[in-house]
């Protein structure tokens, strides 16, 4: 009778994991990004100060709960030597943010082959990739009519894969919601390619 | 109180050293030998009852004392750290058997840094140490390649511990001016750092002799444990 209530009440406050990379060239605005979800998901927490978050070296992690779903981000070091250390991360993670600083006209050159080299990563097929159009509160930034062609030039390598570009502000918390949303329906249809992590399987 | 404007450092001198027994069984993981921790490192939680009643209020108007430890491997340059930071000069140190423990106050926010000995008979008892603790300085001798494995270990062993759970995690890259030291990169790889997926951490670039670095890991600790609170 215990395991059954047990097992019930596990079945009705589950929540199924999921783990989702947060990527881009350095000063994209990676760890501002987490830093708002962060804020705007969670209850009673304060970001940091946006002009106190410096270059990420390491790792920086978040959990938000959302619709009975979990996400854990995991947001790492954007500069050009750190890059070799983000396919230690693909095999586990459900889905990809990839973050663009659109006011950087000058390197999204760069970025685009950057998130070319990554997606032909074995390990990242089938994932989700979800493109940020970031700082669209910079006046004369890129909008995503112009960063979007740049990203689909890429589209045989995509594949099948759910892709998406959106814009937003991390500043300003603008287009963080739809993001989300997205990356959890996106998720949510991939469950067959990869399953959630629960607690108890660790 | 000395308060001094341009490094934005204020000091209170309470230093002691306090020598541990050491037994001779030399490594925990070769014989299960834990150390007892008999007289608790962490007064916080032990406190007569008016102290109790002090430090509640303390802690209710914000005045907490943020607790870090720095651990490393012996000569990666803990104690050099650490008297960097409080005095902001590069001291003379002798191997440190026992800890030092000293406040440092950065941008007005106390810390009690405890900087623990690294040699291979005393590092069992650094757990000893880790409860009630907010966040943990690991300290590497970057130009020590071959000892990488033996840091990596320790760090690896260190984390599992669940009084650790919290804590966050900064590494110092420490003797970055020494030349063909090894880089962040290598540092990344060689503590398999890719394997600690549910903790923040960072890694910093420094030289205590030259004081490099240290004051972006200290505001990286300023910001990143306030808002861990």
């Amino acid at each position: 009778m215990y395991t059954l209530f047990h097992g019930l009440y596990k079945y009705l406050t589950q929540k199924d994991e999921f783990w989702v990379l947060i990527l881009g060239l350095d000063n994209a605005g990676k760890t501002t990004y987490l830093e708002c979800s962060k804020t705007k998901f969670k209850k009673n927490y304060k970001g940091i100060n946006p002009s106190k978050i410096t270059t990420t070296v390491g790792l920086n992690i978040g959990n938000i709960d959302i619709h009975r779903v979990s996400l854990n981000f995991w947001d790492l070091g954007g500069q050009t030597e750190l890059q070799s250390l983000w396919d230690k991360y693909y095999a586990e993670c459900h889905a990809i943010i990839y973050i663009v600083d659109s006011s950087d006209r000058e390197r999204m050159d760069e970025s685009k082959k950057t998130f070319e080299k990554m997606i032909c990563n074995e390990n990242l097929g089938g994932i989700p990739l979800l493109i940020l159009a970031n700082k669209q509160d910079i006046p004369d930034c890129m909008g995503v009519r112009e960063v979007k062609p740049i990203f689909n030039q890429n589209a045989h390598l995509i594949g099948r894969r759910d892709f998406m570009v959106m814009p937003i502000s991390a500043l300003t918390g603008d287009g963080i919601d739809e993001g989300i949303q997205w990356l959890v329906q996106s998720i949510q249809r991939n469950i067959e390619v990869r399953p959630p992590k629960n607690a108890e399987d660790y | 109180m000395v308060t001094k404007s341009s490094p934005a450092l204020t000091f209170c001198s309470r230093s002691e050293v306090v020598i541990v027994e050491v037994k001779p069984t030399a490594d925990a993981r070769d014989t299960e030998y834990r150390p007892r921790c008999l007289s608790p490192a962490t007064s916080r939680s032990v406190t007569l009852t008016m102290g109790g009643f002090y430090s509640y209020f303390k802690s209710l108007f914000g005045e907490k004392e943020l607790r870090i430890l720095i651990l490393g491997l012996d000569g990666a340059g803990k104690t050099t750290i650490l008297y960097r930071l409080q005095v902001g000069e590069v001291v003379t140190t002798i191997p440190t058997i026992g800890f030092n423990v000293e406040q440092v106050t950065y941008k007005n926010i106390k810390f009690q840094v405890w900087d623990l000995g690294g040699q291979t008979s005393i590092r069992p008892y650094w757990r000893c140490y880790y409860s009630n603790t907010d966040a943990v300085v690991y300290v590497i001798d970057s130009v020590d390649r071959e000892r990488m494995g033996i840091a990596k270990d320790e760090l690896m062993y260190m984390l599992k511990e669940e009084e650790l759970n919290g804590a966050i995690l900064t590494i110092l890259a420490n003797k970055q001016d020494v030349e063909g030291c090894m880089n962040v990169t290598e540092i990344h790889q060689a503590l398999g750092l890719d394997s600690l997926k549910n903790r923040t951490f960072q890694i910093f670039k420094t030289s205590a002799k030259k004081g490099i670095g240290l004051d972006e890991a200290m505001d990286w600790l300023c910001n990143t444990l306030q808002n861990h609170k």
